[in-house]
């Protein structure tokens, strides 16, 4: 018989475990204990508790039993679980970075008034933040498609959370619809991975699938994995969702889906194709093809950085805007990947990590706008630089920073993952799509003036509305900002534990 | 004899999966449901599964579909429109379709399967099935309960009438 130490098992996947406890007590006292106070005494209540449960899991995984950097061992005592969870110093930095990120979501979501059902919102949010970290130690197809299937439910329920929007309801549905048929493209292709190597961990698929020479049916499943990975992480031609879904979510949930999803899906795509394809690359490089997924991504990247920036100069809703430039940051992360190499992985993550931070940010100001005007049009910005000097400055740094001027965070970001990926293929073949990215970067800053225009140059309208700004969200707001331009100037602050952990 | 079984099953799986979505009243593709569920339940059967087969019969083609049927005769379904198709998608489906039946059929075509020589691991009884269950594949499974959590509190979040 064998033997299978659950105390083991739990003590390894404490963090989730503590999350999900999280939630189930927040549920529990919001239902129980809150039903007759008032909206904001429960928002406060319950986002404490989950406050609490996030701080717990985000020091577990700091401080008790790390891994040693670069150590990919299965955890011993546990050999049933190959692949199934697999704990590594990286992959706890990640870790702890979704926390962070969900932390922000909740402090975002305080003041919210879009919905009466507290402790489900917040419950709702913990449990996708528990499908985000299974996501990202799991090296298995199996545990990958149903802890991404975990997160995407959740993510479908916030954002039709607002039950008195018509647009709340119709993005869900787009969401929901769009998600659920790229759900099925990815099954699909794992399913021809698995038949083809009979195994569902990632190191045995790339072992037995083995050699250069491209099976016909390796190439199918790469296309069908890479559509359904293309839908979740919103890269163009699969972003029709993403617009709408940005627009008409509430916009904590909308924050939430563009940041910390974002993050985990990242760091997941990029095991999927560099450790369970890890021989079915094939060569992007400038005249020197060959199949693989390299080039599907680079078109991917192609399309996307060039769709999601041209589109976006269109746009007159800020929150669109912010979706389309998500579609073209979308397609600069892809480029970490497609370096394949560990430096392309570690400015992968310092950039999505930045990338979530900074577009958590816009959107909250984009929210507390939207919410005092009823819309987010570009024209609601004009002159917030007089009424709101300290929002208008903290856009202008998010702004800037998504834009990619140095001394800021974004700026570094964009500068590892081009230096990566020009690195990572011979002879400098990659060049063209560092050269083509580049140029489309140049493109985006026109339409990141032109919110920052509305804001400083355009006169305010003859009866402004005052915006009602938390004092919770102002601090949020502001610690942001400082991270973005503390990491600007100083990098290697988190560079440095990324580099350390590899 | 179980080759025969096996094409007999799989043949009528697929036959009632494309009824599915071709008839165009909702119950018929409901019944239709059904009679596929059964027949994947005779597939598990061959796979010597016998626990999984009689689980897909109470289950899916018991209890599922009889609050599927339900729940359509509750919404009462008018039959399907008759829609135009749209000729570009007709034929970049039909192209992408019939590349990957191409690329599938020559692979198959092309590969040569060892001879069975494995023996059974598992009988497929309850006990072989729990076991792999709450070992293996624990973590996939209480995963799995967490996502039912979800499911549930989104089901009703969003059913549910806010009163005001």
């Amino acid at each position: 018989m064998i033997t299978f130490s659950y105390s083991q098992l739990l003590g390894l996947v404490a963090p989730e475990t503590i999350l999900v406890l999280t939630a189930l007590v927040v549920l529990a006292v919001d239902l129980l204990v809150m039903r007759e106070s008032s909206l904001r005494d429960r928002f406060l209540v319950s986002g404490l508790f989950a406050t609490v449960g996030l701080i717990i899991a985000g020091a577990w995984l700091l401080a008790i039993n790390v891994p040693a950097p670069g150590a990919h061992e299965v955890v011993v005592g546990l050999p049933m679980l190959t692949g199934m969870y697999v704990d590594s110093a990286l992959g706890r930095l990640v870790k702890v970075a979704v926390l962070v990120l969900t932390l922000c979501t909740i402090v975002m979501s305080l003041a919210a008034t879009f919905t009466k059902h507290v402790g489900e919102y917040l419950a709702l949010i913990l449990l996708a933040t528990v499908g985000m970290l299974f996501l990202i130690s799991a090296e298995d197809v199996l545990m990958i498609f149903i802890a991404l299937e975990l997160t995407s439910l959740s993510l479908y329920i916030l954002t039709a959370f607002n039950k008195r929007s018509l647009r709340s309801a119709e993005a869900a549905l787009k969401y929901f619809l769009f998600g659920g048929m790229s759900a099925a493209f990815m099954l699909f292709g794992l399913s021809y991975l698995y038949g083809l190597s009979g195994s569902t961990g990632l190191h045995e698929i790339a072992a037995r699938l083995g050699g250069p020479i491209l099976d016909p049916l390796v190439a199918a499943a790469i296309v069908m994995v890479a559509i359904g990975f293309g839908f979740k992480i919103a890269v163009a031609p699969f972003h029709l969702w993403a617009p709408d879904t940005y627009q008409g979510a509430p916009t904590p949930s909308a924050a939430f889906i563009a940041s910390g999803s974002k993050v985990a899906s990242f760091f997941v795509l990029a095991k999927v194709m560099t450790l369970g394809l890890a021989h079915s690359g094939g060569s992007a490089g400038w005249g020197g093809y060959a199949p693989g997924w390299l080039p599907v991504l680079a078109v991917l990247v192609v399309l996307s950085t060039f769709l999601g920036n041209l589109a976006a100069i269109a746009q007159t809703n800020v929150k669109r805007l912010l979706a389309y430039s998500a579609i073209a940051h979308a397609g600069y992360a892809l480029l970490g990947i497609l370096a394949n190499s560990p430096a392309g992985l570690t400015a992968l993550v310092f950039y999505v990590i930045t990338y979530g931070l900074t577009v958590l940010g816009a959107f909250a100001i984009v929210g507390l706008v939207e919410e005092a005007t009823g819309e987010a049009r570009l024209v609601d910005f004009a002159g917030l630089g007089r009424r709101e000097p300290m929002l208008a400055f903290c856009m202008l740094i998010f702004l800037l920073s998504l834009a990619g001027i140095p001394p800021l965070a974004g700026f570094f970001g964009k500068f590892y993952l081009f230096a990566a990926v020009a690195a990572g293929g011979a002879n400098l073949s990659l060049l063209w799509l560092v050269v083509f990215a580049i140029a489309m970067s140049a493109v985006s800053l026109y339409y990141y003036l032109q919110v920052l225009k509305q804001i400083y140059v355009a006169p305010s309208p003859a009866e402004p509305i005052a915006l009602r700004v938390p004092a919770a969200t102002r601090v949020l707001l502001a610690l942001i900002t400082l991270v973005i331009l503390v990491l600007g100037c100083a990098p290697n602050l988190l560079l440095g534990y990324l580099l350390a952990a590899q | 004899m179980q080759d025969y079984l096996f094409y007999i099953f799989s043949a009528l799986t697929l036959l009632c999966g494309a009824l599915i979505i071709l008839s165009r009243n909702p119950i018929n593709s409901a019944m239709f449901l059904v009679l596929s569920i059964a027949s994947m339940a005779g597939l598990f059967v061959l796979l010597h599964a016998f626990f999984l087969a009689a689980v897909q019969v109470l289950v899916y083609a018991g209890a599922v579909m009889v609050l599927f049927l339900f729940v359509i005769m509750l919404l009462d379904l008018k039959v399907e429109q008759r829609r135009r198709i749209n000729a570009f998608g007709a034929v970049t489906g039909l192209l992408a379709v019939g590349v990957i039946v191409w690329v599938m059929v020559t692979t198959m075509l092309g590969t040569s399967l060892p001879a069975v020589t494995e023996v059974l691991r598992h009988e497929g009884g309850t006990e072989p099935l729990g076991t792999l269950l709450f070992h293996q594949y624990v973590l996939p499974f209480e995963i799995l309960s967490v996502l039912l959590l979800v499911a549930m509190v989104g089901a009703i979040l969003l059913s549910k009438k806010d009163l005001k």
